[in-house]
């Protein structure tokens, strides 16, 4: 071989390299992470107490109103519920004129009404304020061992009102003229703490005791039953709450974790964000999570008392 | 033919001989190595030599094979072992079938701290156990007030322990030997007669008779339910001759709260513990029990049956410092079990209540409160902002190393 041939193979051999490179950087480790079905979750901002409004004391649950892009959220301890625009500016409270005393899970239908549950009461209050009109769900046609105890709630497309009755670990289901429709019990799990539909009308609920999800269809047949409590990847240590995204991926956040969890439609885990600490964009003791239609992710960071938002 | 046939089996033999010889020697030299060996560690522990002189040894130590277990030069390990106890101790003892597998374990086999109750030498007892029957049980377990009631259970007066627990694990809570429903009747017969005519066959006896010791005839558990004490069963129960005699009176909670109204009030709280059915039984015992309030059980063990991850930290020895109160199992100390309008079900805000009892921190301690904003949440100061009273690996439970990262998490400028 003489030196020109020999300069050929080098320049030969440093094409090739070159193209490796190329398809590394620009081909191969965008199509791993595709692969893996990673989505990139970021912190976006934290709502947090001020002079204007005041500190907040406990939280509650937190509702985005897609109609208005207005986010709402209960401060618990303080008997309000507070309104921010979609830029996260404060917009006003409210608190019925005593008529909350310790509102938590917030849910607002198509048509402006507002539905706040009221543990100390034993209601689930309907507001609307537009009619300046505070009343009570008539519980008197759910029947049942115990009395309902409310929690977390839900509405669909269609106005449908989803209650989480503690007491009778069970998803009780109100039309949209708030009349007792049915009733689908979570079996064959422990403290049912929270439930959300997704754009299908699939019904979701998370137990925390034994760390399991229900997903059933609009009819209450279930379809999926996944999750469970220990120190496995995916496995949850406290769960509290869930969230369903627009791809149709599962959030779930995890109160002794300090995490989030998320996984597949099919109930596969995929990966979990943030983590212990009191920086913005780190979690202590989340207790709710709620996702809206533009993918941002809302999630009451109860022991930082702040309202902290991803996307 | 025949003769290369001989000179064959001649070579095999001869072949044989030597490598049978070559063992024995090898063999020899080793034992005899071993033994040097072993003299060499007596010179300077003379005390485990006289050991040696036990009925019971372990087969290591039999054979003089001291660095079996030992590293005579180096180790991370206490005793100069080649690994942590349990895991040495399990590289050779894995546990005849699934003995060693199961779902409830005793406390020093979980954390491999065999040498609680072994000897890692020898023994005069069998299986190299440090003492015999109840001196070895009771070494731990010394709670006099349990074994010195007036009513004793046979096997517990004896100190034959292991008639009822297993020692290792157990697929049952307790490490009792069979399911609660069927232990008992290994030994007793259960008769509809001695239960006021209630088909009680096949329940939990336990759930009303204590199988240690009780002041109170027949087992019974100290404290009991004044309607079980009556004998008024039917007060919460169906009667006995009827179609379902051990169904309740009326639906869930109400069955409970017709005679205690006040515990209504407090599950009308932002954080209950509210459940399913009757679910005050979830925590108390309808019939009897030794703890107070009708407690099912010791407080820690009724709230991390469903706190697991909470007695998986209990139990982890890298959160040493905890709260005493978590130490000692009493969560109620700090958490209402009922209900609570405070975060973590406190009795009252946080600061309130970990004042209530470190009055001195009222007055004096690092700023804290609504006036006091920590300034990486933005929220206020409290106690849990620099402590985690259910574990740390700092001392007082502190979040960081006090020495080095807990001020600086804050104050930036040192």
């Amino acid at each position: 071989m003489n030196g020109y041939n020999g300069l050929k193979v080098v320049i030969v051999y440093r094409k090739i390299n070159f193209i490796i490179l190329f398809l590394s950087f620009f081909l191969i480790i965008p199509a791993t992470a595709l692969g893996a079905g990673k989505v990139r979750v970021k912190h976006l901002t934290s709502i947090t107490g001020n002079n204007e409004i005041g500190r907040f004391g406990l939280l509650g649950g937190v509702f985005f109103d897609e109609n208005k892009k207005r986010l709402y959220f209960t401060d618990t301890t303080n008997s309000r519920i507070l309104a921010f625009d979609d830029d996260f500016k404060y917009i006003s409270e409210f608190t019925g004129g005593g008529a909350l005393s310790s509102p938590t899970s917030i849910v607002k239908d198509s048509k402006g009404k507002f539905f706040v549950a009221e543990p100390a009461k034993g209601k689930i209050l309907a507001i609307d304020i537009g009619k300046k009109s505070v009343k009570p769900i008539d519980f008197s046609a759910v029947s049942g061992a115990n009395p309902v105890y409310a929690g977390n709630m839900a509405v669909d497309s269609e106005d449908h009102l989803y209650i989480v009755d503690k007491a009778n670990q069970r998803i009780l289901l109100f039309d949209s003229d708030l009349k007792f429709e049915r009733e689908i019990p979570v079996e064959g799990s422990r403290r049912l703490m929270d439930v959300k539909v997704d754009k299908t009308g699939r019904i979701y609920a998370l137990n925390t005791t034994d760390g399991s999800i229900c997903v059933y269809n609009s009819k209450g047949k279930l379809l999926l039953r996944f999750g469970t409590r220990g120190a496995g990847e995916g496995e949850f240590d406290f769960p509290t709450s869930l969230a369903i995204d627009r791809k149709g991926l599962i959030y779930v956040t995890d109160q002794h974790k300090n995490k989030v969890f998320v996984f597949n439609n099919n109930g596969r885990f995929l990966f979990t964000f943030s983590q212990l600490g009191w920086k913005e964009g780190r979690l202590h003791r989340p207790s709710f999570i709620y996702i809206n239609n533009s993918g941002r992710i809302f999630i009451v960071d109860r022991a930082n008392t702040r309202i902290s938002v991803f996307e | 033919m025949p003769k290369v046939k001989n000179h064959t089996f001649l070579f095999y033999l001869i072949f044989f001989v030597i490598f049978l010889l070559s063992m024995t020697s090898a063999h020899g030299a080793n034992a005899a190595d071993t033994k040097v060996g072993f003299k060499k560690c007596m010179e300077c522990h003379p005390k485990i030599q006289q050991e040696m002189t036990q009925k019971g040894r372990h087969e290591p130590f039999k054979k003089y094979q001291c660095s079996s277990c030992h590293n005579p030069h180096t180790s991370n390990h206490e005793y100069l072992a080649r690994d942590e106890i349990g895991t040495l101790c399990k590289s050779c003892h894995k546990g005849k079938k699934r003995s060693f597998d199961k779902k409830y374990s005793h406390l020093p086999f979980e954390q491999g701290e065999c040498l609680k109750c072994h000897s890692p030498h020898s023994s005069k007892n069998p299986k190299l156990l440090t003492a015999r029957g109840k001196q070895l049980c009771f070494g731990c377990h010394d709670d006099k007030e349990m074994f010195s009631k007036k009513n004793e259970h046979d096997p517990a007066r004896k100190g034959n322990c292991l008639t009822c627990h297993s020692h290792h694990t157990s697929d049952y809570e307790e490490l009792i030997e069979k399911s609660p429903e069927r232990i008992c009747v290994t030994c007793h017969t259960v008769t509809k007669k001695s239960h006021l005519n209630y088909p009680v066959q096949g329940a939990d006896c336990m759930s009303c008779h204590n199988p240690h010791g009780s002041n109170r005839s027949k087992l019974i558990k100290e404290n009991t339910h004044k309607p079980f004490a009556g004998k008024k069963c039917t007060k919460c129960h169906n009667p006995a001759g009827s179609a379902d005699p051990l169904g309740m009176k009326s639906k869930g909670i109400s069955v409970c709260t017709t005679c205690h109204p006040s515990v209504k009030e407090d599950f009308k709280k932002v954080n209950t513990h509210v459940g399913e059915g009757v679910f005050c039984t979830d925590c108390h015992s309808p019939h009897a029990s030794d703890e107070a309030h009708l407690k099912k059980a010791k407080e820690k063990k009724i709230c991390t049956a469903c706190h697991q991850d909470t007695k998986e930290r209990l139990k982890d020895k890298n959160y040493k410092y905890k709260h005493p109160s978590v130490m000692e199992g009493k969560c109620t100390d700090c958490h209402r079990p009922h209900g609570s309008d405070f975060e973590l079900l406190y009795s009252t805000d946080e600061i309130s209540a970990c004042v209530d009892c470190h009055k001195r921190h009222a007055s004096f301690t690092h700023p804290v409160g609504k006036s006091t904003i920590d300034p990486r949440s933005k929220e206020e100061i409290t106690c849990s902002t620099c402590h985690n009273l259910m574990g740390s690996p700092h001392d007082f439970a502190l979040r960081f190393d006090q020495k080095k990262e807990l001020c600086i998490q804050c104050h930036k400028g040192y």
